[in-house]
């Protein structure tokens, strides 16, 4: 019982900081069930993509109620990062855990440095960081509609680009769109997070898509490709539904909570604080990986 | 005083962000988008209550969720263990219906492109559903993990 209630309070936790840091629980999971509870690398990470997906649908639910995501652009690109999911997934397996443990501390390593380098502490910018949680909901921005879809030219390749682009904004470079997304789901499979590190610079810096469009954006999809990959960690043995339960709850919790607190709290002293962790949880996974 | 203002129903309550105007009919992007939050927001609750479900029996149980092995996946056995109150039927139903929910997002999406023709948005939905089932495939070809 007790373990039971400190996976749960692990995920609460989780979620709470991955919420308020507009960061998904995957981040923090992988790394508390890996260092904390003893388990592999795999089977956290599978238990992390759970979360994840539990997270990303609560989170869905509420940007396209608001109508802040960019529902065809989103499948569009989910159908490549579904794709590098499953090539996540089967690497990740190709891979052994002290391989996997250097990667994780990369990965750790990077947003950390992002996080450090971040300009801008308003809500925008923490809800634009990475969008995996459930995280505060954004006010409602204009959606591609039927009406401007319609103006646009439906001819081939870049018409059907044009009609995924919104009435105040283009998609450009969209075959950059396409490498990254596919990327954003091999990083998702590998290490269990949502691969909105990715997807939401990527549609924002690249793409040209709006912050909070692809935040809401990157949210949807975080659940179609975090499933793919999910998918054959169950089918290979690699998810524990004993731990996935109480982290899922929490993280669940965590995530509903964040977002309702998000306002009473100093997000600047907890990026600090945050980054510190992050910094702290690479070196952890660096020995692991080289012991 | 009191106020007798009529409320707007929830589906008319949301402000159309096409700039259609507030008296216009919703779109059937706007609708789409309003069924598959339904689809999404109903679905997490059902998921996460079987998980509690089992989390609870688990607890009752006297087991801890660090044993030894972690419990096989057969989909056969869900409902035996779902009729004998062990933890393993609702931590896996809920699971299922965990992994379930983007899919089921996307065969909401496919239908409502169909009833709307667009059928290149279609294709993208099909084409997802697609790689969805290839991951199913492969999982089952590499067969168990090292974990198991």
């Amino acid at each position: 019982m007790v373990v039971g209630l400190a996976m749960m309070a692990t995920g609460l936790g989780a979620g709470v900081f991955g919420s308020l840091l507009g960061l998904g629980g995957g981040i923090l999971i992988v790394p508390l069930l890996t260092l904390g509870f003893g388990l592999p690398l795999r089977v956290a990470v599978g238990v992390s993509l759970v979360s994840v997906i539990v997270t990303s649908s609560a989170s869905a639910a509420v940007f396209l109620q608001r109508h802040a995501a960019n529902l065809r652009l989103g499948m569009t690109l989910e159908l490549f990062t579904a794709a590098g999911a499953i090539g996540g997934g089967i690497l990740a397996y190709a891979l052994d855990e002290r391989q996997l443990s250097a990667l994780f501390a990369l990965l750790l390593l990077y947003v950390a440095i992002s996080m450090i380098r971040r300009r801008e502490p308003g809500a925008a910018a923490r809800a634009g960081a990475q969008g995996d949680a459930a995280s505060a909901p954004p006010a409602p921005l204009p959606s591609t509609t039927d009406a401007t879809r319609s103006a646009r030219p439906d001819i081939g390749f870049a018409g059907y680009v044009a009609r995924l682009s919104g009435p105040d904004y283009a998609i450009e470079r969209f075959r950059l769109g396409i490498v990254g997304s596919i990327a954003a789901g091999v990083v998702s499979a590998l290490f269990g997070v949502g691969g909105g590190i990715v997807k939401v610079p990527l549609m924002h810096l690249v793409m040209g898509v709006p912050l909070r469009v692809a935040t809401a954006t990157s949210n949807l999809m975080i659940g179609i490709t975090a499933s793919a990959s999910a998918i054959i960690y169950l089918l290979r043995g690699g998810l524990d539904p004993f731990v996935s339960a109480p982290i899922a709850i929490g993280v669940f919790l965590g995530a509903s909570a964040g977002s309702r607190i998000a306002h009473r709290v100093d997000v600047r002293v907890l990026r600090v604080l945050f980054t510190v962790v992050l910094l702290y949880t690479a070196f952890q996974m660096v020995q692991r990986a080289i012991q | 005083m009191t106020d007798h203002r009529r409320v707007a129903p929830a589906s008319r309550a949301v402000a159309p962000a096409d700039g259609l105007g507030s008296g216009a009919i919703e779109s059937p992007s706007i609708r789409l988008d309003l069924t598959i939050a339904r689809l999404l927001a109903v679905g997490t609750y059902i998921s996460v209550t079987l998980l509690a479900i089992g989390v609870v029996i688990l607890v009752a149980a006297g087991r801890s969720p660090l044993e030894a092995d972690i419990p096989a996946f057969d989909v056969a056995r869900v409902p035996a263990d779902l009729a004998s109150l062990r933890p393993e039927g609702p931590l896996w139903l809920g699971l299922l219906v965990v992994l379930a929910m983007p899919s089921a997002r996307v065969a909401a999406s496919l239908i409502g492109y169909l009833r709307s023709g667009e059928r290149t948005m279609a294709i993208v939905a099909t084409a997802i559903l697609a790689v969805v089932a290839i991951g199913v495939v492969v999982g089952v070809a590499l067969g168990a993990g090292p974990e198991s």
